[in-house]
């Protein structure tokens, strides 16, 4: 069954003087979201971006899908703190995406956590929507 | 050109059946700790986000201002613009879920600029737009403009 979701984002002006709004989520889960091209390109001031909205998508799809994973081996895992961060550069495109994963996953050793991970960081469907990012980098390790 | 670089975390906890996880934009600091799950994401979202939400807010913010820098190239900087975009997930036979398709329908108003130009610019930011090239290497992108 397919899922969909929709977000609408309204803009005024140029793109260098100009700002937006991504509209509160459907979902619920957010309200309205500030955007500009300064906050995008230069200090963040409180505002999202693009980039830093696929790092949300990109880190959560990751999470889940290795929490799938993880079970589906017999080790579910207890607690994963992932992040993503994203590069972008204007004229060029995204650049890179790089994963980092720390969990607590009892009864799985640090090789075993690594595969897992890769296998997350190929089968994830934003990893693969994401598939022509040139670089896609896993740093996974259990935790202390 | 400067590289920009956005970070955003999550923490997650049990299993993918019964697991929460919280998403935070933490270079910004403009959302944290928002919730998703399993069920939320595949079925009804009842008050929480997920990938495909967060992608859809993305591809839609991405595109409206590759729009708003076409139409000021071309002389007609638009007053407003209403970008809406839907991301699909679906799971394919043999390849497990993956999304299939986002759409962008962008309305608006740009003094000097008829319904040609405006097509063409929103052509244009689907040409310049990076997350757009990047979806349709696995995905179909689809983008409707018109005047408002």
């Amino acid at each position: 069954m397919a899922t969909e979701r929709t977000m609408s984002t309204t803009w005024h002006g140029t793109l260098m003087e100009g700002a937006g709004t991504i509209h509160e989520a459907p979902s619920g889960a957010f309200g309205a979201l500030d955007v500009s091209w300064t906050s995008r390109a230069e200090a963040p001031d409180g505002r999202t971006s693009p980039e830093e909205l696929i790092a949300a998508a990109h880190s959560a799809c990751f999470s889940m899908a290795l929490s799938h994973g993880l079970a589906q081996s017999g080790t579910p895992a207890e607690r994963l703190d992932t992040t993503a961060t994203v590069t972008f550069v204007p004229g060029e495109g995204i650049t890179k995406v790089a994963l980092t994963v720390r969990g607590t996953v009892p009864g799985i050793d640090e090789e075993g956590f690594a595969a897992a991970a890769e296998g997350a960081k190929t089968g994830c469907p934003v990893s693969k929507a994401l598939a022509g990012v040139p670089e896609i980098t896993l740093d996974a390790v259990l935790a202390g | 050109m400067p590289r920009i670089v956005r970070e955003a975390g999550v923490s997650w906890e049990g299993n993918v059946a019964r697991g929460t996880g919280a998403i935070s934009a933490t270079s910004s600091n403009a959302f944290s700790g928002l919730q998703y799950t399993v069920a939320a994401r595949i079925g009804i979202p009842e008050g929480k986000t997920s990938p495909e939400e967060l992608l859809a807010a993305a591809h839609g913010a991405c595109f409206t201002m590759s729009l708003a820098s076409e139409l000021s190239k071309a002389g007609t900087p638009p007053k407003r613009l209403d970008v809406r975009c839907v991301v699909t997930m679906d799971e394919i036979e043999g390849k497990g879920h993956q999304i299939v398709h986002s759409q962008i329908d962008a309305r608006g108003t740009a003094p000097g600029c008829d319904e040609a130009a405006f097509a063409q610019a929103a052509e244009a930011a689907d040409a310049s737009c990076p997350l757009s090239a990047l979806i349709r290497a696995s995905a179909t992108v689809a983008v409707t403009a018109s005047l408002s």
